[in-house]
């Protein structure tokens, strides 16, 4: 199906020839490497747009700072920074700097991602379940990762185990199974917000074309917004159960 | 009792012609008026049981053998399940903004941190909603 956006255009024309190289640099035969050159998606350019913009904006906002007159991007950026490293802290606490960024990072990006579905002939790229789960999988491995940092190995390992020693037979297979179900219930959650956020304005839309309709596209906004603050919430939840060290 | 023959003063008509409300459109002293003016709450339980007997006879497509003109039970399931999710999110959800209101008028200082619970507690709360829609869209085609 041609794409019709001329940023999605691009993209395919840009990386398929890469990844059709790579390809045969393995030994893929030249006609089956373009058939499995993975062609970019309206998501995948929307998110790439998405990335190349907040980076430009971080950029910008780095390149520009000033104590004694800051722009309005150092305002903004500023703000974000306050809230975001606020709420960390309050859920965190101490030591909370190392992981500001991520969260920071997620919530911007999940927040532009949603509220980009509101243009008329944009469909978000977190309509799409892999995008959602694109995020849950980084941030799963994000906060096992920092978790493993803060306490080695076998003494993460001990947090699955719970505070009996002889009922970690029972509590292993159970806090491994939730763990996983972070991953599913993250990803579910964004997706299924924003997918019958899509749904229910479109099907007002079939019914009473004119004025109701913005009802629901003003219901959108302030389900991204919840949506976005609640991902970033969470990551700071699990990253705080994983780091904290009971004393 | 309702059972005895009861021979009360009916008027068959209203003063502007319209039929009353419980007559019988033969006259009053005629046997069948009488038979059936005392058996109505056993001619009421005969209609209900036949209106029973009806309804089943509606389901009866649904056991034939995967003709194509079987009822689909997808969607009345797709419908009743969402119902159930819907319904209790609503309860789960009522409970924790109630109980996030009354801590916030007991205490208008902690408004920070009650947001941060109750907002975490209402997305955890529909996100099992959500998995209930999400079952449906896979399941149904």
């Amino acid at each position: 199906m041609p794409e019709s956006f001329a940023l999605v255009r691009l993209l395919n024309a840009l990386l398929m020839g890469v990844e059709a190289k790579a390809f045969q640099s393995i030994g893929v035969a030249p006609a089956e490497a373009i058939q499995k050159a993975i062609k970019v998606n309206q998501a995948l350019g929307l998110e790439l747009l998405v990335a190349a913009g907040l980076i430009a904006f971080f950029l910008l906002v780095r390149l520009t700072l000033s104590a004694d007159r800051p722009n309005p991007a150092q305002q903004i950026a500023e703000m974000i920074h306050e809230t975001c490293g606020g709420l960390a802290d309050q859920i965190i606490g101490h030591g909370y700097e190392q992981f500001q960024a991520w969260v920071t990072c997620i919530f911007l990006f999940v927040l532009i991602n949603n509220l980009l579905g509101l243009i008329p002939g944009i469909e978000a790229p977190t309509v799409s379940p892999w995008v959602p789960l694109g995020l849950a999988v980084p941030t799963f491995l994000f906060y096992n990762y920092q978790g493993i940092r803060a306490q080695g190995l076998i003494g993460y390992l001990k947090h699955f185990c719970g505070p009996i020693w002889w009922m970690a037979w029972l509590l292993l297979p159970i806090e491994i199974v939730s763990h996983l179900a972070r991953i599913l219930s993250l990803t579910i959650r964004l997706y299924a917000n924003m997918f019958a956020s899509d749904m229910v304005t479109l099907g007002f839309f079939s019914l009473i074309p004119v004025g109701v309709p913005a009802i629901f596209l003003g219901l959108h906004v302030f389900v991204s917004l919840i949506q976005a603050f609640v991902f970033m919430l969470l990551t700071m939840i699990y990253l705080s159960l994983a780091v904290s060290k009971e004393h | 009792m309702t059972s005895k023959i009861r021979r009360r003063a009916l008027p068959l008509r209203a003063n502007d012609g319209r039929k009353c409300e419980g007559a019988s459109t033969v006259s009053f002293n005629h046997p069948l008026a009488a038979k059936f003016q005392g058996s109505r709450r056993n001619m009421r339980n005969l209609q209900y049981v036949f209106m029973t007997l009806a309804v089943l006879c509606f389901a009866l497509p649904a056991f034939a053998d995967g003709g194509s003109t079987a009822i689909s039970l997808v969607p009345i399931g797709a419908g009743i399940g969402m119902a159930l999710a819907a319904g209790l999110c609503g309860l789960g959800q009522g409970k924790a903004t109630a109980s996030a209101c009354e801590a916030l008028a007991r205490n208008p200082g902690a408004r920070g941190g009650l947001m941060i619970f109750l907002v975490l507690g209402l997305a955890l709360i529909e996100s099992l909603t959500l998995f209930t829609l999400v079952i449906i869209l896979i399941k149904v085609k």
